[in-house]
């Protein structure tokens, strides 16, 4: 009763965040002229060719404050414009360019969560000593590396002296094109779980080495954040009364810092898990256009260089849903592993 | 005084902090004998709960235990805690020598409940006889002739439990903890568990234990916080008990009933207690003996009534003037500061303070001597031994 | 004469009495800042930037006076050319002198991380200080948006917001500063409300200190420790963040002294010929370091300061 309590008032606080990201898009997009504004209306670019009827159906000229609901009522039907650097709808683009996206992100968020807490707890545990140097400053680094550069330094050495061990793109041509033959079935467009259903080992194993550098990359970078605050909330809670009484009952070391001490360090690297998502997505769209993954960052870099502006509004809109369905988690996480939550 | 369960002789702690070495206890003695309560009384910041952790060995970096000896009577023989291994340790911790914390809401851990953390002491030092009562509880259920598929697992079960009686590190056993189903064999420990939990806390008059066990420690109110703390304590009966201030954080009608609860368990139990605390009236009621402790020294230990009767020591002295009485106008205060630790004042600690400073205080520290029966003081007004 | 001596001295007395605990404080901060080699480290970075930022026309004169921040090229063809005496770090894609790109490259990196640092200092306290301060209806609105911009990732925002803008540096620094503010408004807004609950600041307000003043004295020297180390860390980001729009192509227009650019002409160049893949590393790597490096150390000040400033981690 309490928790679905908890779980509305969650939901409810959600909508002021949609709410303030759609007023954000709104204002990039009346910066542009109604001529400009006009392909984050329209549904299919022939209509481009008569842009005055375009203005005239979609009351781009109206005034801006009438002109707000005009464009959400298309935003809430599911009209998100069309994407030139797609060349198909924006709602049709970002489900095209999601699985990929959605593999890199699934890859790297793994290794992202375990390495860093794993370090995290390691250097607070042995605060001040090798380990605790050690992985600061390679948390530090991490954390200072320009992504951009520490992707193609990855891919000069893989790509360019090893020959190809680790190439770009997301699969190669050949197993594209098996890929999207009929002998493939697609059943979630994400390679390497299609590989997987489908029982092709040869399809899995290129799909994976494609991703090894983008993961690395984006793990390099965003495991610094996950270590930090796990090392911080490590050393805060060993400081607890609770565990000089664990101590003092008897319980060996290994069962008070995993017990008592992690179980609580983790309360506060779960609440910024969130904010790790929207720095994933910083990553994701680097990594992409970097290796040449055809994915949503990808995509929005195409868009934003070639001015494809319903295409980067999607993003922006993408970004906030994402951010608020990630929180959803975050707090119903947040209750499992926090019981003083469940009463308030 | 032969029959001592604790001997503390000569012990030393020092934190190396930046300002310096802060010697928070400079060579303490004292002694508890069987069953025998000792009060341990000295104004905040002397080093009480210092000498707590030093005990059971729990004092953390940048602490450190510099010199002497705990000497602990375990299985009819006398061992040097400070000596021993970590493991010797870990099994005297909770089990032979408990403490019961000063702050109840820290000392417990906020995300498990109260059965988890209550349990968590019979889990660790009462394994066999948990077993042996799953192991009976499996082969009454045999008996009852279950299907029979039920019966192999209850067979399995016995099997796993047997070998946990033998061996409770044993390689497959750690396995099979880390396997998500198979870690369910587990269930019937922690039930058993779950009932001496509940059976502890009806002991210490809980009321509605079976509710308790599942509630958060947020849920509950300071008093039955420390009652938990308590009764986490006495889990496995230990033989001696540490008192760390248990009621210096809760409200005077909650603090009387909890003085209460420990004295009826020292009433039932044959355990000793060290009892911890600033409180001079507190320690009139409850306790055989009294130590005060001044600035990281002992100063003076007797029985508690010839101490409240004939103080010895001027600090004493100072001290029981300070508490309030009947009729008594004013209260008298001790003047000066408590001393800073990592510049201690030379000789005796408590001379700058003294009203009765001598010569000598400054230069030596004073050994301590038995003045009469039991009644130790460490003063320069007493004939030192040595001369 | 004597007589005002005297009052200047006894003045003197005062502020040295008052003063004390401060200087102590400062001095075991600096034992500290001695202690720790890795902000040493942050320091010397720090500072080996401000020089060649300072001196860069000696240590890389302009061809073109009027406009100093322009690469200069020594010719058109694409192809990288390996360090040589004339040109110490080669020249990248379209003959552009890397040595030259990278020395006032820094001077652009300065730009940008002071620019928009300070920026979003002066917005994020004022807005936070506003918000914290007058509650209701204010608070409200000015959090709710605070928490928009929070919840999208800086960099797609900024790209959105520098697309809709126009593609230039000062573009590219005024979407940071959108995006960079609302982190400082919460931190100086969470300060006051915990100060506002404070003995003295009722007592500040209860003496007739007008609220600006409140603020000023009372709240924001509580509040400069976090904001420094925040402040200090951001720098870094934000040249970072840059950087990466320059290199994505929305940031500097081409053949500008700008690290990100200069990586992003390398793109084309990362594999070499066969027999020699590594020909070109030059091209990529020099920029890259000094992006490293830049953002290394002003991350490792922050580092620095968090570890002397915080009272809650200083003595562990």
């Amino acid at each position: 009763m309490n928790l679905r309590n908890y779980i509305i008032r969650r939901i409810l606080l959600v909508i002021p965040v949609l709410f303030g990201v759609s007023i954000i898009i709104f204002v990039i997009l009346s910066l542009f002229s109604p001529e400009q504004r006009a392909a984050a209306f329209i549904t299919d670019v022939k209509q481009l060719r008569n842009i005055k009827s375009v203005i005239k159906t979609y009351h781009l000229d109206a005034p801006l404050y009438l002109q707000y609901f005009y464009w959400l009522k298309e935003v809430l039907h599911g009209n998100l414009g069309w994407s030139r650097t797609a060349s198909r709808p924006v709602l049709e683009a970002l489900f095209y360019f999601l699985p990929n996206t959605v593999e890199l992100g699934l890859f790297s968020i793994v290794p992202i969560v375990l390495i860093g807490i794993w370090l995290g707890s390691a250097s607070a545990v042995h605060q001040n000593r090798f380990i605790d140097h050690l992985s600061r400053t390679i948390a530090i680094i991490g954390w200072s590396l320009p992504t951009f550069w520490f992707g193609l330094l990855l891919l000069m050495i893989f790509y360019g002296y090893f020959k190809g061990l680790f190439p770009p793109e997301a699969l190669s041509t050949s197993t594209s094109l098996y890929v999207h033959s009929p002998n493939f079935v697609r059943f979630t467009h994400i390679n390497t779980i299609d590989a997987l259903l489908n029982w092709k080992g040869s399809v899995l194993l290129d799909a994976l080495r494609h991703l090894v550098l983008p993961v690395i990359t984006l793990t390099v970078v965003q495991c610094a954040l996950v270590m930090r605050i796990m090392r911080s909330s490590m050393l805060e809670a060993l400081g607890k009364g609770y565990v000089t009484t664990a101590r003092a009952k008897g319980a060996d070391e290994k069962t008070v810092i995993k017990k008592h001490v992690k179980r609580n360090a983790m309360i506060p690297v779960i609440t910024v898990s969130g904010y790790l998502f929207a720095g994933l997505m910083n990553g994701v769209v680097i990594t992409e256009t970097i290796f040449n993954r055809k994915g949503l960052g990808w995509w929005w870099w195409r868009a934003a260089v070639q001015l494809d502006i319903p295409a980067i509004l999607g993003a922006v809109l993408f970004n906030g849903i994402l951010f608020v369905l990630t929180n959803l988690v975050v707090d119903l996480l947040y209750a499992y592993f926090d019981p003083r939550v469940r009463l308030g | 005084m032969n029959s001592y369960l604790l001997n503390v002789q000569d012990l030393k702690t020092n934190f190396y902090t930046y300002e310096g070495v802060v010697k928070a206890l400079d060579g303490i003695n004292f002694k508890i004998e069987e069953g025998k309560t000792l009060g341990l009384v000295g104004e905040t910041g002397c080093g009480k709960s210092v000498t707590v952790l030093s005990i059971l060995r729990l004092i953390l970096p940048p602490g450190k235990i510099e010199e002497g000896k705990v000497i602990f009577k375990t299985d009819e023989k006398r061992v040097d805690l400070l000596t021993q291994t970590e493991v010797f340790m870990r099994k005297i911790r909770g089990n032979e020598i408990s403490i019961i914390f000063q702050e109840p809401s820290s000392a417990l851990n906020p995300v498990y409940s109260i059965n988890d953390q209550v349990s968590e002491s019979f889990l660790l030092h009462r394994k066999e006889e948990l077993c042996k009562k799953v192991i009976e509880e499996i082969e009454a259920d045999i008996q009852k002739n279950p299907f029979f598929l039920k019966k192999a697992v209850y067979q399995i079960e016995e099997k796993i439990y047997r070998k946990m009686l033998k061996d409770p590190d044993a390689i497959l056993l750690r396995l099979l903890s880390k396997v998500p189903i198979l870690r369910r064999y587990q269930h019937r420990l922690k039930k058993q568990a779950k009932r001496e939990t509940i059976r502890l806390l009806r002991k210490l008059g809980i009321p509605n234990p079976e509710g308790v066990v599942n509630r958060y420690p947020h849920e509950l109110s300071g008093g039955m916080q420390q009652r938990i703390v308590i009764a986490m304590a006495l889990a496995c009966n230990p033989k001696l008990l540490i008192a760390d201030e248990p009621t210096s954080n809760l409200d005077v009608t909650i603090q009387a009933q909890i003085l209460d609860l420990i004295r009826e368990i020292r009433k039932r139990l044959d355990s000793s207690i060290l009892f911890i605390t600033h409180d001079l009236g507190v320690v009139a009621e409850m306790c055989d003996y009294v130590a005060v402790m001044y600035a990281g020294n002992i100063c003076e230990m007797a029985p508690t009534r010839r101490l409240f009767k004939n103080p010895l020591h001027p600090y004493t002295v100072a001290l029981m003037r300070s508490l309030p009485e009947l009729g008594k106008k004013r209260l008298e205060s001790i003047k000066g500061n408590v001393p800073n630790l990592i510049n201690p004042p030379s000789g005796c600690r408590f001379h700058p303070r003294c009203s009765k400073a001598m010569k000598i205080c400054s230069k030596e520290k004073p050994e301590t001597v038995e003045v009469e029966k039991e009644h130790f003081v460490a003063c320069h007004i007493y004939p030192q031994d040595n001369k | 004469m004597r007589l005002n001596l005297s009052f200047v001295n006894a003045k003197w007395d005062d502020l040295k009495r008052e003063m004390e605990p401060r200087i102590k404080e400062l001095k075991f901060s600096f034992s500290r800042i001695k202690k720790s080699p890795l902000s040493l480290v942050g320091l010397f970075l720090i500072l080996f930037f401000v020089i060649i930022a300072v001196l860069a026309p000696e240590l890389a004169p302009p061809k073109y006076p009027h406009n100093p921040y322009r690469i200069p090229r020594y010719g058109y063809s694409a192809i990288p050319r390996p360090p040589s005496p004339e040109h110490p770090f080669g020249l990248t894609e379209g003959q552009y002198d890397i040595y030259y790109g990278v020395i006032w490259g820094t001077r652009t990196a300065f730009r940008i991380g002071f620019i928009v640092v300070g920026s979003i200092l002066v917005i994020g306290i004022v807005l936070g200080s506003i918000s914290g301060y007058y509650g209701g209806i204010v608070d409200e609105i000015i959090m709710r948006v605070v928490d928009t911009f929070m919840s999208l990732p800086t960099l797609v925002l900024a790209m959105a917001l520098v697309t809709a803008l126009g593609r230039s540096l000062d573009n590219v620094m005024k979407a940071l500063i959108i995006v960079g503010w609302p982190s400082y408004a919460r931190l100086i807004r969470g300060d006051i409300l915990t100060v506002r609950e404070e003995g003295y600041v009722e007592a500040a307000r209860a003496v007739g200190c007008s609220d600006l003043r409140v603020i000023l004295k009372h709240v924001l020297p509580n509040a400069i420790y976090p904001l420094l180390i925040m402040a200090s860390l951001d720098i870094g980001a934000m040249v970072l963040t840059a950087a990466a729009l320059s290199f994505l192509g929305l940031g500097a227009p081409v053949g500008y002294a700008d690290w990100g650019q200069m990586v992003s002409f390398a793109r084309n160049w990362i594999v070499g010929p066969p027999d020699n893949p590594l020909a070109y590393w030059y091209t990529i790597t020099i920029p890259g370091l000094f992006i490293l490096f830049f953002v290394l150390g002003w991350n490792l000040l922050g580092d620095a300061f968090r570890d002397i400033l915080d009272p809650k981690l200083r003595r562990r």
